[in-house]
């Protein structure tokens, strides 16, 4: 049995800032939904962004769990931001169908930022 | 059998400069319409070569042989001839050595002694084809490389715009290619906006439509926004009589336009610098 690891969720001001760094199994992609929402209800973030820089695959499941943590995180008052999604991995979630509708992306952290800020004025 | 076989060589050794006055003959008379005294040269001297290589068939060792085949084989393909040409020289030779043999009045039976010429003949013959084909073969490839060198280039034009022109026919292959060209450049040259310029490409139908919303999508994802640009008047109508929806996608009808709305988009502007003069 694998151990579930805790993706670390960082506060900064008014954001969350999250860079997921391996692959993500079921499991962990739950708990970090979890995390994400208790994080959002503490702290009262109004602005997320992944980071999935280091992320070379993301399968159908862990797709769906990312747009759950984005439309939950919306109904909680919080725009989530993807960032750093790579070449492949888009190209397979456009093959998979997932289109990820309405959901911000930027290109890397810092300008996963500065959209979250456009977002808030 | 290779006694037979070697009967065979040793007959055309014998009767080497019949055969080959009759060959070269036979083969002007039927390419009578193209006859130069350059090419009946070259003809004279292949053909000689060939003969000699038949010859040599049975004295050489195998790897060696097939060296010589091979030379030879290459020597004809540098002619240029085409392909029919070759075939049919070759089954001329075939044919004069088969009736020949009939003249001299070899025993055996006729059958048996046409598939002993098969023997001796085929090695060589299969080689010269396999060079052909793979000469072709060769050309092909590097067509292919040289297109695929074409078919998807990025050129970022200011500081995170980048523009793809797209120009001939599409297919899902070069769709395949234009997306990974498009999204390893919007993350190469950390683009905010990409441009894909249609104007060069002659037929925009579902299927190129629905690679081209694709893409789109996919750099959406990366994490930039795409540009539809160079549409022409018959690629609008054809999309909204087949009903495309590229509502999702932003389009305009140059490029010009295009860089302008992208400028735009990450707030710039291009301003004249007062009187031109």
């Amino acid at each position: 049995m694998m151990k579930t690891s805790k993706i670390p969720i960082l506060k900064l001001y008014n954001n969350l800032l999250i860079s997921i760094q391996w692959e993500l199994d079921d499991k962990t992609a739950m708990q970090f939904q979890e995390d994400l929402l208790k994080k959002i209800h503490e702290t009262g973030a109004t602005g997320v962004v992944i980071d999935l820089t280091s992320v070379d695959v993301i399968d159908s499941f862990i797709a769906k769990i990312l747009g759950d943590c984005v439309n939950m995180s919306k109904l909680m008052g919080a725009t989530v931001v993807l960032t750093g999604i790579q070449p492949a991995v888009a190209i397979t979630l456009i093959e998979l169908g997932i289109e990820l509708e309405d959901i911000h992306t930027a290109l890397d952290l810092e300008k996963g930022l500065e959209l979250l800020k456009e977002l808030e004025d | 059998m290779s006694l037979k076989i070697s009967g065979i060589v040793e007959f055309i050794r014998m009767h080497r400069d019949e055969i080959m006055k009759d060959w070269i003959d036979r083969f002007n008379k039927a390419d009578a319409q193209s006859i130069s005294a350059e090419s009946d040269q070259i003809d004279q001297a292949i053909a000689a070569e060939y003969v000699n290589i038949l010859i040599e068939w049975s004295k050489n060792k195998e790897d060696e042989f097939s060296r010589k085949i091979h030379e030879f084989s290459k020597r004809i393909v540098q002619l240029d001839w085409p392909m029919d040409k070759i075939a049919q020289c070759l089954h001329t030779f075939e044919k004069i050595l088969f009736a020949k043999l009939l003249e001299k009045q070899i025993p055996g039976d006729p059958l048996e002694l046409l598939s002993e010429i098969e023997k001796v003949t085929s090695p060589v013959n299969r080689e010269v084809f396999l060079q052909y084909t793979s000469s072709y073969e060769r050309t092909i490839n590097l067509q292919k490389m040289a297109l695929q060198e074409l078919s998807a280039p990025l050129i970022p034009v200011f500081d995170s715009i980048t523009v793809m022109p797209l120009i001939g026919t599409i297919d899902t292959d070069r769709a395949k290619r234009i997306m990974e060209n498009l999204l390893k450049g919007v993350v190469k040259y950390r683009s905010e906006v990409v441009l894909i310029d249609i104007t060069g490409v002659p037929v925009v139908d579902t299927m190129v439509a629905h690679h081209i919303i694709q893409a789109a999508e996919a750099v959406r994802l990366v994490g930039a926004k795409s540009l539809l640009v160079g549409i022409r008047p018959e690629i609008a109508q054809t999309i909204v009589n087949l009903g495309i929806d590229l509502s999702q996608i932003t389009t305009k009808n140059t490029l010009q336009k295009g860089i302008e709305a992208a400028l735009e988009m990450t707030n710039r502007k291009i301003v004249s610098m007062g009187e031109r003069r």
